[in-house]
């Protein structure tokens, strides 16, 4: 018994492969000669596609780009890895994948090849489309002597969607909602040229500019307003706060929307058509700030300030979805939604999903509660009911879902 | 020719069973400077004469001569008292000595007088009286030096065997605890002891003990491994299969648990059988604080097991060649810090590790104050230089340093050296294969637990060989105030369930 593990495990040794040297298994290398990329960006070229490489050599080490340009990104990639004189780049921590707009237009789907098929680069790798320029440009102009441009786009990822102003979409969700429903979303991003927050850095500044829509086959490519990203935000429920400016009672009232739920309930006629999609929206939000003067804790400021944000999100919401609806395109992935919720009924529609999508009445509710003005007296009841008990909370939410 | 001038000459053989004479004793005794043998007058009458023997140092000479010489002499009590009526009178209490045997052969009357007891030899008679008059010279009992105690007995082992005897039988008042004796040893005949509760404990265990302990062919018992290696099933694992302990109250825990315990004359520790994985991770201290605390300390030993096994290992197999597992930050600061390091990741790993390995040895080896003084100096001032000096990077020190720091809580100091070893070789498999070579090195070091047996018992049970069951009893220790079951495994006579 002994004997045939041991065979076996010495057999597996071949699984390993064979590399010269000391080492048996082929995957060596000497960390210190590690080139670390960390962005890659792809851009059209006359001869096919222009990429780059950022990346750094330890921490304290000034960043390096390398570019090269290729009939293809996997040979414009194979060919620049071997650069770094006298290092070994590995892609493995690329965070970001920056592709200009006018190549996204033409071969988005070849990026995503790129980064799904090549064994070191990650599908959490976040795509980002770069509007009104080259992807290159914009790096270079966001590092200037500053090694930490990667670190600004890292970065982009948490605060964009902390702000209520984007969502970073890795080539995971990507590739998952291309392959599910054909369509899908990707980040947007611009260069602006602003002052200098200080000196080590570039000339630009990066800003997120809305979700562009892209389809399966690389053809449309469209672009969504700022209001239509909100909306598809808060959607697909990847909205985690947004700072609102409400005009309410003579001043200009600033909320932060800070929890956001969600839900969904299709409606089936008899027949088992759908008839139509309900969407309710649950919103609390805290006053931050104010300009001008009001009464905080009366009754009516809180009820308009609700309505009012209700109105707005209502109004962003129902934009996503006739937006969506106009190009026919489900990017909310609302097949999916009611899919989840009634397989069965959904499978057994008379009426194919296509053709329904684009006329299919969507019912927007949206519920706003404005929970703390900050106020140092105790906020007041305002709905004029007794408080109910979280318990009872639980058990209402249960009924209506 | 030189040999044959250096060889002392034979001395004439005695058989064992050969009669006790005056002349034989003496023989035996030969060219030993200690040994004493003198000619006394029983009653004080010249001509009924008898001869006291016995080795100097072992004897107490006062108790000799006020418990034995006294009475002996005593004209109104021997009083023309000859051959064996006075042998009868000796054995009879007439003198004041609380043991005595006799004995018509000569090697059980030269066991005696070396297990401290003096001989009256009756010539004529051919027969031997033996009195017990050890010397009190012997360390007293002091609390353990290596198994520390917080909260608990501090009454440790010591090299008399008959006062770590009585130590077991304070704490355990049980008429059924029984204590067998075994001669060990060709030559040294050293004394041991068999320990265990009649009834209770696995019969199987002790007959198995017995035979081992019997089967013994060492020249004398003078080391623990002579105990641990005839006794384990598998003496060529690195792994303890043996229990030894300087504690008292662990040792009678253990007797409690249904193990069998060995007692030696001359070794400051008790060995209990079988040993099991599971009972290397505990410490008498789980039984003393409180059971959430106990069972919390416990995860963390088997947390540290895999530590020290680990760490060093999983190090170098990510730093060599799977670089994407590292998140990007600390990437950058290895990266960095190896940049000026001229040394490759595994030959730095290699030193490191045996530095650790001299500076641990030299810390033991040392008289304790300059051992702990070198220790210091070699973690802070050797570690620190070095990584100015840009000989190892700091990760590496840091990766070496907690997995020896994690090899330090192991409750039990042969364990943790099996561990080292292992550590070493999980570390050229990580070399030469990565973390597919880590998966080979537990792969086999995981069969070759599973396949230790101690006593018929698997030695990773509960984790293997139970099917899985009481694996809480392993990880965690339930309250006190809780009925709890006892390890199955060893077939204790009551069934397996402790009575409260």
């Amino acid at each position: 018994m002994k004997k045939t593990i041991l065979a076996a495990l010495a057999l597996s040794l071949a699984l390993t492969g064979c590399s010269s040297g000391l080492t048996i298994f082929s995957n060596y290398r000497r960390i210190e000669n590690i080139e670390l990329v960390r962005t890659i960006t792809a851009d059209k070229a006359e001869d096919g596609v222009r990429v780059s490489v950022y990346g750094t050599a330890g921490e304290e080490n000034d960043a390096r780009m390398y570019e090269n340009t290729g009939p293809s990104i996997g040979v414009a990639m194979g060919e620049m890895i071997l650069m770094p004189l006298g290092r070994e780049a590995i892609l493995s921590h690329t965070e970001s994948m920056l592709v200009g707009e006018d190549f996204a237009r033409e071969r988005m789907g070849e990026c995503l090849d790129y980064v799904e098929r090549y064994s070191e680069t990650r599908l959490d790798t976040g795509l980002l489309i770069v509007r009104g320029g080259a992807a290159i440009d914009l790096l270079k102009g966001l590092s200037g002597s500053d090694p930490a441009a990667s670190d600004i786009l890292a970065g982009l990822d948490k605060n964009i969607s902390r702000v209520g102003e984007g969502y970073v979409f890795t080539c995971r969700e990507v590739a998952a909602s291309l392959a599910g429903n054909g369509v899908a979303l990707v980040q947007c991003v611009r260069g602006v040229e602003e002052e200098k927050l200080f000196e080590a850095r570039g000339d630009l500044n990066l800003e997120p500019d809305g979700f562009a829509v892209i389809t399966e086959d690389g053809g449309a490519m469209e672009f969504l307003t700022e209001e239509e990203t909100l909306g598809t935000m808060l959607l697909l429920m990847k909205l985690r706060s947004k700072n609102v400016d409400l005009p309410v009672q003579n001043t200009v009232s600033t909320v932060s929307v800070e929890k956001i739920r969600t839900s969904y309930e299709p409606v089936f006629g008899e027949d088992g058509r759908l008839l139509k999609l309900k969407v309710r929206l649950e919103l609390s939000a805290n006053l931050i700030s104010m300009r001008g003067a009001a009464d905080v804790t009366r009754r009516e400021f809180r009820e308009e300030a609700q309505t009012r944000l209700s109105g707005i999100m209502r109004d962003a919401a129902a934009g996503a979805v006739a937006r969506s609806q106009a190009m026919g395109l489900d990017f909310l992935d609302l097949e999916g939604i009611v899919s989840r919720k009634e397989p069965i009924r959904l499978e057994d529609m008379p009426e194919a999903w296509e053709s329904l999508f684009p006329t299919l009445p969507v019912e927007i509710r949206v519920e706003s509660r404005l929970e703390r003005t900050f106020d140092i007296v105790d906020p007041p009841e305002i709905s004029g009911e007794e408080e109910k008990s979280p318990w009872e909370k639980l058990i209402e939410s249960l009924k209506d879902n | 020719m030189l040999r044959e001038r250096n060889k002392s000459p034979e001395p004439p053989k005695i058989g064992e069973d050969a009669p006790v004479t005056v002349a034989a004793m003496e023989a035996v005794f030969r060219d030993c400077y200690d040994f004493e043998s003198r000619e006394l007058h029983i009653g004080g009458d010249a001509a009924n004469r008898v001869r006291l023997c016995f080795i100097d140092g072992l004897v107490s000479g006062s108790d000799v001569a006020e418990q034995v010489i006294r009475p002996l002499t005593d004209p109104e009590r021997f009083s023309d008292v000859r051959g064996p009526a006075a042998i009868a009178m000796l054995l009879g209490g007439s003198v004041y000595v609380y043991t005595a045997k006799s004995r018509d052969k000569l090697g059980d009357a030269a066991g005696d007088l070396l297990n401290g007891f003096c001989a009256l030899i009756f010539d004529a008679e051919r027969t031997a009286v033996t009195f017990e008059v050890k010397s009190p010279q012997r360390r007293s009992v002091e609390a353990p030096k290596e198994e520390k105690v917080v909260k608990g007995a501090k009454d440790a082992f010591v090299e008399t065997m008959k006062i770590n005897t009585t130590l077991v039988r304070r704490k355990l008042r049980n008429p059924h605890l029984k204590i067998r004796e075994f001669p060990l040893g060709e030559r040294a005949r050293t004394s041991a002891a068999l320990v265990y509760i009649e009834g209770f404990t696995n019969e199987g265990i002790v007959a198995e003990a017995s035979r081992r302990l019997g089967r013994i062919r060492a020249e004398g018992a003078l080391t623990s491994a002579v105990i641990e290696e005839n006794m384990v099933d598998n003496y060529r694992s690195p792994f303890p299969q043996v229990i030894s302990t300087e504690r008292s109250d662990k040792f009678c825990m253990n007797i409690l648990e249904g193990r069998v315990g060995i007692l030696v004359d001359g070794l400051p520790l008790g060995f209990l059988v079988p040993g099991t994985f599971s009972q290397f991770m505990k410490v008498p201290e789980d039984h003393s604080g409180h059971f959430i605390i106990a069972s919390a300390l416990t995860l963390l030993r088997y947390l540290s097991v895999a530590l020290t096994l680990l760490a060093p290992a999983f190090y170098v197999a990510v730093a060599m060649y799977h670089q994407e597992m590292i998140p990007t930050r600390l990437l950058q600061s290895m990266i960095e810090a190896r940049a000026s390091v001229p040394f490759p990741t595994a030959l730095e790993v290699i030193m490191m590790l045996l530095a650790f390995e001299l500076l641990q040895e030299a810390g033991i080896r040392l008289p304790s104050p300059i051992g702990e003084t070198v220790s210091i100096i070699g973690a802070l001032i050797v570690g620190q230089s070095a990584v100015e000096a840009s000989v190892v990077s700091p990760v590496v020190v840091v990766v070496i340093a907690l997995a020896g720091i994690a090899g330090y809580t192991m409750p039990n100091l042969d364990m943790g050296s099996a561990l080292r070893i292992c550590r070493f070789f999980l570390v050229l498999a990580a070399i030469f294969l990565g973390m597919f070579g880590v998966a080979i090195g537990c792969a086999l070091l995981t069969y070759h637990l599973s396949t230790l047996e101690s006593f018929g018992v698997p030695y990773m049970t509960p984790f293997a060989g139970s099917e899985g069951r009481h694996l809480s009893r392993a990880l965690l220790r339930r309250s006190m105030t809780v009925k709890r079951d006892r390890e199955p495994e060893l077939k204790t006579g009551d069934g397996g369930e402790a009575k409260l």
